[in-house]
């Protein structure tokens, strides 16, 4: 059986930004959705997603949406970690 | 004319490598996890040496201790790349003890050598030359684990864009074993092969970096 990495929580952060983003244009956001696609458990995703509320990354208002902050963190986070695949580093 | 080829290219490299330290510090700075902090170190302890090596080729200011120093500097980079390259492959959680031991280890010790250079200055300027050879293979079998690291994690995941990074340390390397040429029979041809080969070797993690923070700009305009 194939072993899945252990993911910390900027990992985790950055998978769900990433998720949120691709859903922008859905009209109403589906937490198990977002659950099954990031693969965590429920609980510990709304603890995560009240962390990034808290951090200004995202909006919960009508339905789940990424903040002007948090759309220019998921570029540079993209960025960092293709310049760290180019480079050969692993991060996990 | 030689002398002055010599300086450009070392003042050249030194820019070359601070550039970098821009761009290297960024897997640090967004993960705060000390392990990433060795390609930083590593690229700005390369630069210094250059600029160690460009005064100490000028004759404007030379004192003996500056090869030592010079030379000390470049292996320390050498050294930092390679443990950051160990240690990227491990968890974090697992390896941090190891690595805050490992970099407080190098730390001292880097600080220790400085001290004797400059507390035993006619011990160490009698021994530059004999010790200089094995200094350089130490810095060729780095840069090979360091080869060998980055080219295994492009045959994992094969993308064009990650065989340039084993290139860039190949061409390093290459450069090294050059230089241990250049020593062993003054064979100028090896030496300004190993100042061409570490020139190509910078522009190309100059072109990774700017690439890859550049391409990123683009597709979000």
């Amino acid at each position: 059986m194939k072993k899945i990495p252990r993911r910390d929580k900027l990992k985790i952060y950055g998978d769900l930004l990433s998720v949120l983003y691709s859903e922008a244009n859905t009209e109403k956001i589906v937490l198990t959705r977002i659950q099954t696609r990031i693969n965590v458990p429920f609980d510990r995703l709304k603890n995560y997603i009240l962390e990034l509320n808290k951090l200004g990354l995202i909006q919960d208002e009508k339905t789940l949406k990424l903040t002007e902050k948090g759309k220019q963190y998921l570029i540079e986070y993209e960025r960092v970690l293709d310049f760290m695949k180019r480079m050969g580093l692993t991060y996990q | 004319m030689y002398q002055e080829a010599r300086i450009t290219v070392e003042v050249v490299s030194a820019i070359i490598c601070f550039i970098l330290v821009r761009y290297m510090i960024k897997p640090y700075s967004l993960t705060r996890e000390g392990r990433y902090i060795g390609l930083p170190l590593g690229f700005a302890f390369l630069g210094i040496s250059y600029v160690i090596a460009a005064f100490a080729y000028s004759e404007l200011y030379f004192v003996s201790e500056l090869l030592w120093i010079q030379l000390l500097t470049r292996t320390f980079a050498f050294v930092f790349l390679a443990v950051t390259y160990y240690f990227s492959n491990k968890p974090s959680k697992n390896t941090r003890l190891l690595w805050d031991i490992t970099f407080s280890l190098l730390i001292v010790s880097l600080i220790a050598l400085f001290l004797v250079i400059f507390i035993f200055p006619q011990v160490v300027s009698s021994n530059y030359n004999s010790s200089q050879m094995y200094i350089r293979v130490f810095n060729v079998i780095c840069l090979s684990y360091i080869v060998i690291h980055t080219l295994r994690s492009h045959i994992r995941k094969p993308d064009p864009t990650t065989i340039w990074i084993p290139l860039g340390f190949i061409l390093f390397a290459i450069s090294q074993y050059s230089l241990l040429f250049w020593y062993t029979d003054n064979s100028l041809a090896a030496f300004t092969g190993s100042l061409t080969l570490r020139l190509m070797a910078l522009v190309v993690f100059l072109a990774v970096a700017y690439l890859s923070f550049a391409e990123g700009k683009r597709t979000e305009k």
